[in-house]
């Protein structure tokens, strides 16, 4: 049924006035959603760049594997062949004894005559990375028990607890703001209820003179709708103006950087406001099911 | 047309209103409804508009079978039937022609038509000069006019009244039963709950009388008959 441009302003107004009517639980249930949408946004903000940034780890992981002094250096290549085929290893590099202690050499720069005397204690060396950054115990394991590996050595599995460690914190983040979502609907739609029982005996006139239950609801509808999307500008805002400050002082210190605020926002801002949007449609229609029955 | 055919009414608390009521009131007609406190007189009137579905039984009112009505009917089915009650039910905040044009807006008449159908009501009520005032302002006689306007600014076939005289004194009932019997005269079915023994008693017209739930009197140009 097309609903008449004129109508649609009327609910538009009635809904605008209805969030004056009882502003102090309106505030509330606006506020309750803004706080919700702000730790959502801050979140969402917060996993984008942790992701990133995991995924720039992700791109250089690898392990070293030492190889045994007594293997010949004809039988290197056969090595390497056998290193390359274990599943899940996806580049093998080469580091001979010459080329690790010319490394040495120039990381020890000026002090590097501290090891002239004591000729090549480096081992030949291979460098191994995998596509999955969870696989590498388990590769590693299996490198160490191949002939001629001597040992093998990679970074205490820093990124695979640190991606485990996020998991945790995501589930945990997602629990949390599905239980604030669902406090803010409990507001919205009590607010909703409350107007509409200050306005029941025009509900009931109305009925009465023949208006659609569609024509009843509208204001309520517009009202709940309305909480909603101040509940999402309000965080979005905060978030946008925060987020650039932030990522203005982060990029005073060269190696650290934050993602592009438009990037990370833009959708940052779109979530949010169909949070809000869902939040505010979703309250509005459970109080008006449990209270505007004809 | 109003008609019933063995209309049982059980309220969700087991209280048994009505049993077995069959009535026809043909268009046109100005009807009386009498009888005791608790008899079932609001009840009788209520199942008209679909304020209370019956239990069992069949109810026609200007055409819509009111029983079987759809839901998304309802609405249709109240704009062809005025209701007046005791207590006028105005909005205290708006002023009389604003309550009329309520019920115009809420249908989404055009704004046309609103002003002119609110402007005859109006004269047909004899309230033009009090347009612009709020119902506060007004005495009860004047303001269970304004409510009688706003049940005919659709121009109903039938309107219905729980008691419309219960709240005045002898002088604005007499006026607002004359104007009932001047809507009447347009051809539109009048249906009156009353207590009003002068009244009735005075413009004779049918009376159906209930007592316990059933119809135990129906009599064109009938007396109120009861000593309450
Ligand atoms: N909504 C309701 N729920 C339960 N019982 C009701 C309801 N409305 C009315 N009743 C009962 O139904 C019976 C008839 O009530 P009704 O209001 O029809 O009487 P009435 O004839 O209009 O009385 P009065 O002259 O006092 O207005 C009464 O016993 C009343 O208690
Ligand atoms: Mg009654």
């Amino acid at each position: 049924m097309a609903m008449k441009i004129r109508t649609i302003g009327r609910h538009g107004r009635e809904g605008f006035k209805n969030l004056f009517r009882n502003g102090w639980m309106t505030f509330a249930a606006i506020s309750a959603v803004a706080v919700t949408l702000l730790i959502l946004g801050a979140s969402l903000v917060l996993s984008v760049n942790i992701q990133s940034m995991s995924l720039n780890i992700e791109n250089q992981l690898q392990f070293n594997a030492y190889v045994s002094d007594r293997v010949p250096n004809k039988e290197l290549p056969k090595l390497a062949h056998e290193l390359r085929s274990i599943h899940g290893v996806r580049t093998v590099t080469f580091i001979s004894k010459a080329e690790g202690l010319k490394r040495m050499k120039q990381i020890l720069q000026s002090n590097s005559d501290l090891i002239n005397g004591l000729g090549n204690p480096l081992p030949n060396e291979f460098v191994l990375q995998v596509n999955n950054p969870h696989q590498i115990p388990q590769i590693a394991n299996e490198v160490k028990h191949v002939r001629g590996i001597e040992k093998v050595q990679y970074g205490a599995s820093v990124v695979p607890k640190l991606l485990s460690v996020m998991t945790i914190v995501r589930d945990t983040a997602i629990i949390f703001i599905a239980g604030l979502i669902v406090m803010g609907m409990f507001l919205i739609s009590n607010t909703v209820k409350i107007t509409i029982f200050t306005r029941r005996r025009e509900i009931e006139i109305m009925k009465l003179v023949g208006a659609t239950d569609g024509f009843i609801r509208g204001p309520f509808f517009v009202e709940g709708t309305l909480m909603g999307i101040f509940g999402a500008l309000i965080p979005s805002v905060l978030l946008y103006e925060g987020y650039r400050w932030i990522r203005h002082q982060v990029a005073l210190f060269p190696p650290f950087s934050l993602l592009p605020t438009p990037y990370v926002m833009d959708r940052v801002v779109l979530v949010l406001l169909a949070c809000g949007l869902f939040i505010g449609v979703w309250g509005s229609l459970v109080s008006m099911r449990k209270f505007l029955r004809v | 047309m109003i008609e019933m055919q063995d209309v049982w009414k059980e309220y969700e608390n087991g209280v048994t209103a009505l049993s077995g009521v069959s009535v026809r009131i043909p268009q046109g007609s100005f009807v009386y409804v009498v009888g005791p406190s608790g008899a079932g007189k609001s009840t009788f009137i209520k199942l008209m508009y679909r304020q209370e579905r019956p239990t069992k039984g069949h109810i026609f009112v200007g055409g819509f079978n009111i029983e079987r009505l759809r839901e998304s009917q309802i609405p249709i089915m109240r704009r062809h039937v005025g209701v007046v009650f005791q207590d006028y039910k105005l909005l205290q905040q708006l002023t009389v022609a604003e309550n009329i044009a309520f019920a115009l807006e809420v249908i989404e008449a055009s704004r046309r038509t609103i002003q002119k159908r609110v402007q005859e009501v109006l004269e047909l009520v004899g309230l033009e000069d009090k347009r612009n005032m709020l119902p506060r302002e007004l005495s009860g006689g004047e303001q269970q006019r304004v409510a009688i306007a706003r049940a005919l600014v659709n121009k109903p076939k039938v309107v219905v009244a729980d008691e419309p005289t219960g709240n005045l004194d002898p002088d604005n009932s007499w006026a607002i039963l004359k104007l009932l019997e001047r809507v009447n005269d347009r051809g539109t079915t009048i249906v009156m709950a009353t207590h009003n023994r002068e009244l009735v008693n005075a413009c004779k017209k049918r009376v159906i009388a209930i007592e316990n739930g059933r119809i135990s009197r129906d009599e064109e140009r009938g007396d109120y008959g009861y000593e309450d």
